[in-house]
């Protein structure tokens, strides 16, 4: 079983949800967003197009940032999800550099959302920084992991289930008649930067 | 204000974890969420999989609103304003009261006015928490005696147009196409499914779910907004001038193609009443009745007349002397004459090719005569459908524009019909089969056109009020189908209309809850000194302090926020926000998630609460009982009528709404546990045009009177030009703004504003999640110009411009040069740029776009007192750094 | 679509991959002046004696650059795919080398300071690994495959011969603190024109090289005429060749006696100061491909 993700670029409309239903589910500090989106324009007016791209890690079935990773930290389950050890990783942002989506991410500290507000963090954010904490931490590189937790528990990745326009699928690739591998057979899916030889688990549908 | 946060997470051990069902109040879309509470947090907010309104899903707005419940800036204490300074940039010099003193200072005032004159109290309210309003708003209005009301720039710029010819044509808030069974859909200055608002997560599926299916758009709009990109194609037009296409496209189906749908127009339309010289229906004489001609039988008969075997839409009939016309026959030669594309191309900037190709691939998608059969009926299948919103009627051909574009759909029969334009919020129900309510399906009137019998005002949009002098403090009342007035009360001659028409009263006291009329309704300054300023005093229920409560308010309370209160009605009227072509109607509550935080209160008890000490809370429950029959279907029944001489709790009022509504066993305590009550759909209430004997109008007959009226009235009071009458004509037409008249000037581009997803009017900025997306967003918070136009200006992407209008107001921002903005034109994002000292985050962010436009009669409709939103500008290099 | 550079390496990782060169270069010096003698013996001392200490200064600046430098210890363990494991391994060799080199001269093992064939053979071993040091960095940074201004065989050779010029550079300075050795110095110094000359040759070959690919355009120019323009062309450009190259043409050829000498010291001063800001150049420049979707592009932002 190889999870995958399909993103339907005819269907997303740019609204950014996912990028904030993952911040929300991952409780992600100030600066990381492991869903981010990405806007675009093409052509010449009036022939112009725009789209935005979702993007998420793409647990790449030849992860560059494992190769990069000089600990060992960065890992790969048998079901193709690359995770980061928090106790061995040191922090040297290699991955950050060789991954050519951007989806690796570190901060220093949890800085507050509200940095004016004197006294201790709000309740939420409390919740929200031990909970971090908990599954990440600050100085080491942190990332995607599908919500491998919420998939274990029987649901959808966060990104997944709030998708306004349902633009967004998870599932197997190694299952031919899984609705993302019928999906990229029959709407022609393509990866991002295919060059890099990363081999992404992220399908993309084309929007046009 | 600097809280210190008084909640705190409790311990690691997890005590408690539960999910409660409730409705979104980010915006006036109202998705069922569920909230997860774990220890006496809320730590997560998902979509409710059970609620058709948003069928599991949450927006970005949704989400966030995680940070909004404990953001330490929001208003925790009442507060009272000691800096007796008014002004825009005030420091109010807040000084925390306790409720009590809260109520004392409210009470003391409010006492004094009831006691003296009542009627000078004005209750401005947000739009994005509608439901709040109809109980705590109205009925407070009517208890204690006054008549004044407006939303401010959630209402004016919104739909003052929109929503009443909407009311006209389909007995609803909005339209959208029927995602269900569409082909090919013309949006005219609107995002349905690719926005926020309305339904919004509803739509955004049942569109993708049709673009799969083969769905085409042409979307028409100055910018290539989100449904502008995801449509087939983006055609550019200058803004403003969209019902004049609409004309342009009719004149090409009726007068080149021969494209219409007879049958439709013939039975659903006025368009074969006839009509006498005098431009009035030719009535017959025994009955009143307007006149068609049965071509069968060779004569004259009433509309509705049994033995009819055909109508006329064409000739020259003779009835009683008179040489008599069908109504379709002088629309058809009124277009042709008046709207010929050439001219039409000109005044839009859309070529001539491209009116005639739109206009027949719309004509032919319609498929006039074909059918479908749907739950065993067979009904027209109309797979075309032309919609409209915002962007199209704001402006001062507002209602015009709004009937113009509408036209299209009756034209070509594809209104509420399988594959149409369909009222949106689903404006028709029958009522739950044990309760019978709400019970909203249209009649027709005497003329047999259309009129609503579920409204979310008391004020129907037809039969148009009937011109009299007026009472309210805007001089509402005196017009026809206003619904919000901005040009008489945010100019400096607010006094001169109150002496004009002898208004015997002047403002006294304001009750603000959530809006923002400094940011959000015109030039900041003219609204704060012209009309906020004449208030002696100002209570404001807010989450923030923003730029309304530093400038003028006097008491601040601290609002609870949705996920805070209850509300029994969330998604009825369901013509305002529930979702179309959906297999069930839901009804939606709202329930606190957690216990009002600090010191915050819901607005509705508070608000009961102070009727109850001026003593007037029988005149409120009273109110209540009257205000629930037009916009929840039904008169309240005997058992759960708000007894006059009771005392209710608000959460009592709400259980007994709701048992009225919804039965016996759906009180308050039961829809707690599911937040909501589903029942399935009829094909008979989705696609209802043929099930309902309504007909409505092509030619507006009644304008004329209309028109008629509110000049005698004005006259009366020597004021005659408060309106220009040739807007009160029966036939569709296109009137320019101020905008369209500078040709030639230094004001070369015309700004107008548009508004993003995530986030809603002027209530967002201040949430970190939204500020973070809208800081990665390339585009909103800055200004866009075409790349083109900025080159030739000498313009370098990043710089900072000052845009400035014919008056000499400017505002500034950054400049992004994009492809996607039609060259003429200047486009900002909406509602930001704030400046409030309460709303750190979202201050500096952004660009004010409302000091850009002007709020006098020169740019209102003259139809329905509608604003106009864009602005011939000029632009300039700014000297300061971005 | 505004393509950005990398911002998480800078002046840290800068400082290490400078000290690193420098280190491995001087080290290279000394030992090749260790194998010439006579009154080159001055010489290989002071090459040795830079050697492994600016890389272990230079591994001080890359433990302050990591996120949870407790686990600095651990970046030695993926040798089989990781170039920082690698290079941890290569200069780790390199710094026990380096100083068992230099301990030659301590007590208490002067008395192996005659064992030259012993310590040629160390030095030799030394300098392989010395010349890893001085070269792999480039190639760690190449190993970057997204970031196009790194990944092309002209960074590990360029990053090579700065290392052995700014190495002669840095042996010249401690050669004219130390004080004697003038031959030498002369002798260094035109060596260094060479190399001087050779780096001009390969920060053009590499520049030009940038032509290939839009994000390696981007790059070279916002290192030629935007925000980094201003270091590249002043800090290594200007200090780091011409102000040498000149200095130390004319300070050979022209000057004699101390006007030389200043020459010298002032060229080496500046190239060295050089190395540095070549070091930060390369890595603010360093931007990620676009993500490709149909036509349209993407930049990575946050990295």
């Amino acid at each position: 079983m190889r999870y995958g993700f399909v993103i339907d670029l005819k269907r997303c409309y740019g609204c950014y949800s996912c990028q904030v239903a993952c911040k929300a589910a991952n409780n992600t500090p100030k600066g990381i967003d492991f869903a981010s989106c990405l806007q675009g324009e093409v052509g010449t007016y009036p022939n112009a197009l725009r789209q935005m791209l979702p993007t998420l890690c793409m647990q790449c079935a030849e992860p560059e940032c494992l190769k990069v990773c000089p600990t060992g930290a960065t890992k790969q389950d048998e079901n193709g999800i690359v995770t980061v050890d928090k106790d061995l990783c040191m922090g040297c942002k290699y991955c950050m550099m060789a991954c050519p989506y951007g989806q690796r991410h570190t901060v220093a500290e949890w800085a507050s959302y509200f940095p004016d507000a004197e006294g201790e963090l709000d309740a939420y954010q409390q919740y929200a920084k031990s909970k971090w904490e908990d599954k990440n931490g600050y100085g080491i590189a942190t990332k995607c992991d599908f919500c491998i937790d919420r998939v274990k528990e029987g649901k959808q990745p966060a990104c997944v289930e709030a998708c306004p326009a349902k633009a967004r699928y998870f599932g197997d690739l190694d299952d031919p008649e899984s609705e993302i591998s019928i999906l990229i057979k029959r709407e022609r899916g393509f990866q991002l930067n295919p060059e890099f030889g990363t081999e992404p688990s992220v399908y993309y549908l084309p929007a046009r | 204000m600097k809280a210190q946060p008084e909640v705190k997470a409790q311990s690691q051990e997890t005590k408690e974890d539960v999910w409660i069902p409730t409705s979104c109040g980010g915006c006036y879309a109202q998705c069922g969420i569920l909230c997860r509470r774990v220890n006496g947090v809320i730590v997560e907010m998902e979509g409710n999989p059970d609620t058709p309104a948003g069928s599991g899903r949450i927006c970005a707005k949704g989400t966030a609103q995680l940070m909004t419940l404990y953001d330490p800036h929001r208003v925790n204490y009442p507060l009272k304003r000691t800096n007796p300074e008014k002004g825009v940039g005030v420091d109010p010099k807040w000084e925390r009261i306790s409720w009590e003193e809260a109520y004392d200072i409210i009470v003391t005032k409010l006492k004094k006015y009831l006691e003296t004159d009542p009627r000078g109290g004005y209750f401005q309210a947000t739009t994005v928490q509608t439901s709040e309003i109809r109980f705590a708003v109205i009925a407070f209005m009517r208890a204690f005696g006054f008549k004044n009301y407006w939303v401010s720039g959630g209402g004016l710029w919104c739909g003052n147009g929109a929503h009443f010819m909407n009311g006209i044509m389909h007995a609803a808030w909005s339209i959208i196409p029927d995602f269900n069974y569409n082909n090919y859909t013309l949006y005219f200055g609107c995002s349905k499914g690719h926005g926020a608002g309305h339904a919004a997560l509803q739509t955004a599926q049942q569109v993708a779910d049709a673009r799969a299916r083969g769905m085409r758009a042409v979307v028409f709009d100055p910018y290539l907004s989100t449904q502008a990109a995801k449509g087939q194609e983006w055609v550019p037009i200058r803004v403003g001038t969209d019902g004049a296409l609409a004309l342009g496209m009719i004149n090409v189906l009726l007068n080149e193609l021969d494209i219409y749908d007879a049958q439709y127009l013939k039975i659903k339309t006025n368009a074969p009443y006839l009509i006498q010289p005098d431009a009035h229906y030719k009535r017959d004489k025994a009955t009143n009745k307007p006149l068609i001609w049965d071509t069968a039988d060779g004569k004259a008969k009433p509309f509705d007349d049994k033995t009819i075997k055909d109508y006329a839409l064409e000739g020259n009939y003779t009835v009683d002397g008179a040489s008599c016309t069908p109504a379709f026959q002088l629309f058809k030669e009124h277009v042709k004459k008046e709207y010929p594309l050439e001219k039409v191309a000109k005044i839009t900037t859309v070529s001539v090719s491209t009116i005639r190709r739109v206009a027949k691939e719309f004509g032919e998608n319609a498929r006039i005569g074909s059918t479908i059969t749907i739950q065993g009926k067979e009904l027209p299948l109309r797979p075309s459908a032309a919609i409209f919103f915002r962007g199209s009627q704001g402006h001062v051909n507002a209602g015009w524009t709004s009937l113009s574009i509408d036209l299209l759909n009756h034209i070509v029969g594809a209104a509420d019909v399988p594959g149409g334009a369909m009222g949106h919020g689903s404006p028709v129900c029958h009522g739950l089969p044990e309760t019978g309510k709400p019970d909203t399906v249209p009649y027709a009137c005497d003329d047999g056109l259309m009129v609503v019998k579920g409204w979310v005002y008391d004020h129907k949009p037809y039969p148009l009020r009937k011109p009299a002098p007026p009472t309210r403090l805007d001089l509402q009342d005196m017009f026809p189908s206003s619904v919000y007035n901005a040009f008489t009360i945010c100019t400096p001659d607010w006094e001169k209309y109150l002496e004009t028409f002898k208004i015997d009263y002047r403002p006294t006291f304001m009750v603000n809850f959530g809006s923002n009329s400094v940011m959000t309704m015109g030039n900041a300054v003219d609204v704060t000194e012209n009309f906020l300023k004449k208030f002696e005093f100002i209570f404001s229920f807010n989450i923030y302090n923003n730029e309304f409560t530093e400038a003028v308010a006097d008491i601040v309370l601290p609002d609870a926020c949705f996920l805070e209160r209850y509300t029994p009605c969330v998604t009825f009227p369901s013509t305002f926000c529930h979702p179309t072509g959906v297999d069930h109607w839901v009804w939606q509550i709202r329930q606190p998630v957690v216990e009002p935080l600090y010191e915050r209160r819901d607005f509705n008890e508070v608000m009961l609460e102070i009727a109850k000490k001026l003593g007037i809370e029988d005149k409120y429950y009273d109110a209540i009982n009257k205000v629930i029959p037009i916009r929840y279907g039904g008169d309240m029944s005997p058992k759960y009528k708000l007894d006059p001489k009771g005392q209710y709790s608000w959460q009592e009022v709400c259980d007994r709404v709701l048992r009225d509504r919804l039965g016996d066993n759906n009180g308050l305590e039961e829809l707690k546990k599911t937040g909501l009550v589903k029942w399935p759909n009829k094909v008979e209430e989705l696609y209802w045009r043929w099930f309902v004997p309504v007909r409505v109008p092509i030619y507006f007959e009644y304008f004329i009177e209309a028109g008629e009226q509110l000049k005698k009235v004005a006259e009366s009071f020597g004021m005659p030009e408060i309106a220009d009458y040739n807007f009160y004509k029966p036939l569709a037409q296109w009137n320019p703004c101020p905008s369209h008249t500078m040709e030639g000037s230094e004001y070369d581009l015309w700004a107008f504003c548009w508004r993003p997803s995530f986030h809603t009017q002027s209530s967002t900025q201040n949430n970190p999640w939204l500020d973070e997306i809208s800081l990665d967003d390339p585009w909103v918070y800055l200004i866009q110009i075409n790349e083109e136009t900025g080159k030739k200006k000498g313009l370098k992407d990043g710089q900072m411009i000052w845009v400035e209008n014919p008056i000499g107001k400017r505002i500034k921002g950054p400049v992004r040069l994009v492809h996607g903005v039609h060259p003429e034109h200047v486009c900002i994002a909406g509602c930001h740029g704030h400046w409030a000292r309460g709303t750190p985050i979202a201050t500096g962010k952004g660009v004010f776009f409302d000091d850009l436009t002007e709020c006098d009669l020169a740019h209102t409709d003259s139809l329905t007192q509608g604003s106009d939103t864009c602005a011939k500008v000029k632009i300039y290099a700014c000297k300061e750094k971005a | 679509m505004l393509l950005k550079p990398q911002s998480k390496w800078t002046w840290l990782v800068a400082a290490y991959l400078f000290l690193a060169g420098i280190g491995g270069g001087a080290y290279i010096v000394g030992v090749v002046a260790d194998w010439l003698g006579g009154e080159w013996a001055v010489i290989s001392k002071i090459g040795v004696v830079l050697g492994f200490p600016c890389v272990l200064v230079g591994c001080a600046f890359l433990v302050l650059d990591l996120g949870k430098p407790e686990n600095f210890w651990r970046a030695w363990m993926r040798p089989n795919t990781s170039w920082i494991a690698r290079g941890t391994i290569v200069i780790s060799v390199f710094m026990v080398v380096g100083a068992i080199h230099f301990g030659f001269w301590l007590w208490p093992f002067n008395s192996l300071a005659g064992a030259d064939g012993a310590r040629h053979a160390i030095g030799l071993l030394g300098a392989l690994f010395a010349f890893g040091t001085a070269i792999y960095t480039g190639i760690l940074l190449g190993a970057s495959r997204p970031i196009a201004f790194w990944s092309t065989a002209m960074l590990p050779l360029l990053f090579l011969v700065s290392a052995l010029s700014t190495g002669v550079m840095a042996v010249i300075i401690g050669a004219m603190v130390g004080g004697g050795a003038e031959g030498p110095i002369l002798a260094l110094g035109k060596a260094d024109i060479l190399l001087i000359i050779a780096e001009v040759f390969v920060v053009v070959f590499y520049l030009q090289a940038t032509h290939r690919l839009p994000e390696s355009r981007a790059s070279a120019r916002l290192v030629l005429m935007e925000s980094v323009a201003p270091l590249f062309w002043i800090g290594v450009a200007g200090l780091g060749l011409i102000v040498p190259l000149v200095l130390e043409i004319t300070g050979a050829f022209a000057l004699g006696g101390t006007g030389a000498e200043v020459a010298a010291i002032v060229a080496s001063i500046s190239g060295v100061v050089g190395g540095l800001f070549l070091r930060q150049v390369v890595l603010a420049g360093g931007i990620h491909a676009p993500l490709k979707a149909g036509r349209f592009e993407y930049a990575v932002s946050k990295v």
